[in-house]
């Protein structure tokens, strides 16, 4: 989703004159459009990031709106500690944009993974990570990023064919209607996911599909009286377990005392691999391919 | 910012006594230490916050574990009033062993983890000439670090991008003590302020007694005067716990507390050494 991203921040950027974009020596064949329109208020800051983030907290100190940009992990839990003390502390208007969430960077290998990166800044006050699922979603994602003011993450995964259609953008949606499992996405694993819940309601409408967009969030009615009605919450992220998606939405439940009778859980089980692949390869070795998916959960159908 | 000018020289002449005095009277009362560290940028903080720095200027304390040497001084400019110092320690108090974020308008940055300051001014500086590019001048950007905070990378993260983008509106200042917190500076990764070291950097760099302030006012008009493009170092030559004997130079006074015995003691010390 890179080339669309430039193409929609690109002409707000050139209009809004508060708006700098640094990057840490990334963007090749990506992010020359948007050089070219802002001129010197985009910054090459080098391989540095740890000097970019606290670079970008004192600019938005001055009132300016900061986007950081570079692969994941390195502009997350490279720069835990910047995040924390120089932007959120503060409640600073920087925007970090992580290109490849989980397992995008594929062969590259564990150094270029982020699957930790949505619990690690998921633990800072302030910060609000969006994880977009559809091309279409960038749109509404960028546009809420610039008008509000604080530290924000974009979880900025790859473009994925997709079986489902963009149904409006939300910061959880309903994509499929069901009665026997609530199966929630966490962003862009919906690929796997929608290919899960279109097969178990083949015959009949099983899977209640949804999707989050924005952490953290409260939940929606709809989402909690499907949890009351199927008894049963599945949760899919390319993520850990720890800080993910599964444990967020477990709190919840507990909070909220809301009764369910099953919790099925699909998170990466081995982020720490000298083993690479490709993503498939990735999805499949941690059980977070389509199929897997389908194979546990027409169990209880 | 009070104006400089009014104030007498005689009262300037004071000041490094009888700041130190407060700072030992609220480090005893507090059980604080880190009294060696504030002793050794004390007359820095002195000619920086009350002598150098215009309004729009912006002071970042990236060696944070000096705080309450920054307090006292801006306790003596009223940024800081005599109620809130009274809480410096104390729970629920914003002056604690390391500075917050927004002390005063001028000072935005909390500090205390190593290795922050310097790149959050270079922010600062970049976007002061982004704000005044139509005028003659940016404001300035003061951060002052320790020379063992120069073990961290970032430190040179940031060097390389000050010099590269030019920030001649930044001023670092390097309290040079030689001591950092298990060592002497040399003993550990080798002498991290050499003034090569920071020429090579594309930096300005003048070196002066960092207890002076004849001396620091000097080299502050210096560094005021030079056009060319390039950040600017000050290298304070300084020693750690200056002031009271018994703290000059002792790796210990990073970390001790005063007992009354050494409270007593340092107070006669300060009251023969600066005529208090």
């Amino acid at each position: 989703m890179r080339s669309k991203f430039v193409d929609i921040l690109t002409p707000i950027a050139k209009k809004k004159k508060k708006i700098i974009f640094m990057t840490a020596d990334l963007g090749f064949n990506a992010l020359e459009k948007l050089a070219t329109a802002i001129d010197e208020r985009f910054i090459n800051a080098g391989v540095a990031e740890q000097n970019m983030m606290t670079v970008a907290a004192g600019l938005a100190s001055l009132g300016f709106q900061v986007w950081v940009y570079s692969i994941a992990p390195f502009v997350t839990i490279k720069t835990l500690e910047e995040i924390k003390l120089d932007i959120c502390l503060e409640n600073l208007d920087v925007k970090i944009v992580g290109i490849g969430g989980g397992f995008d960077y594929e062969v590259a290998g564990v150094t270029h993974h982020a699957t930790e990166d949505v619990g690690t800044l998921l633990t800072l006050p302030n910060m609000k990570i969006y994880t977009p699922a559809f091309a279409e979603d960038l749109f509404f994602v960028v546009k809420k990023m610039v008008d509000n003011r604080g530290p924000a993450y974009l979880r900025l995964t790859k473009l994925r064919k997709m079986v489902l259609n963009f149904a409006g953008y939300g910061n959880s949606r309903r994509l499929l209607k069901g009665k026997k499992i609530t199966l929630v996405a966490l962003g862009s694993i919906i690929d796997q996911a929608a290919e899960a819940g279109l097969k178990l309601n083949q015959e009949k409408n099983n899977t209640d599909l949804w999707v989050i967009s924005e952490l953290p969030i409260k939940l929606p009615k709809e989402l909690i009286n499907s949890l009351n009605q199927t008894k049963h919450l599945a949760v899919v992220e390319e993520h850990v377990l720890a800080g993910g998606l599964g444990q967020y939405l477990s709190q919840i439940i507990l909070t909220n005392r809301i009764s369910i009778k099953n919790f099925t859980h699909f998170y990466i089980k081995d982020n720490l691999s000298n083993k690479t692949g490709s993503r498939d390869y990735y999805l499949k070795k941690n059980g977070l391919d389509s199929k897997t998916i389908i194979k546990k959960l027409s169990q209880f159908i | 910012m009070k104006n400089c000018k009014m104030k007498s020289d005689y009262k300037k002449e004071k000041l490094p006594g009888s700041l130190r005095k407060k700072i030992i009277d609220l480090a005893y009362k507090s059980g604080c230490g880190h009294l060696g560290s504030c002793f050794s940028c004390l007359e820095i903080l002195i000619q920086v916050l009350l002598y150098e720095m215009g309004p729009e200027d912006k002071f970042i304390l990236s060696k944070g574990h000096a705080a309450l040497a920054l307090y006292v001084v801006a306790n003596y400019q009223k940024k800081i009033t005599d109620e809130e110092l009274k809480t410096f320690f104390k729970d629920g108090t914003r002056l604690g062993i390391h500075p917050p974020a927004a002390l005063c308008q001028e000072m935005p940055m909390a500090t205390g983890s190593l290795g922050h300051g310097f790149s959050f001014a270079c922010g600062l500086a970049k976007g002061f000439q982004f704000l005044y590019r139509q005028k003659s001048f940016a404001p300035k950007v003061y951060c002052l670090m320790s020379d063992g905070e120069c073990n961290e990378g970032s430190v040179y993260e940031a060097a390389q991008f000050a010099s590269f983008h030019k920030l001649d509106n930044l001023i670092l200042i390097i309290d040079k003590n030689k001591l950092q917190a298990f060592g002497k500076a040399k003993e550990v990764l080798g002498d991290p302020v050499s003034v090569k070291k920071w020429q090579v950097f594309g930096f300005n760099v003048f070196s002066c007694d960092g207890h002076d302030l004849d001396d620091l006012k000097l080299s502050f008009a210096k560094i005021k005067k030079i056009k060319n493009q390039k950040p600017n170092l000050l290298i304070c030559k300084t020693i750690k716990g200056k002031g009271v004997s018994f703290m000059e130079n002792q790796l210990g006074w990073h970390y001790f507390h005063l007992d009354k015995k050494l409270y007593f003691k340092a107070l006669k010390n300060l009251q023969k050494r600066y005529a208090l």
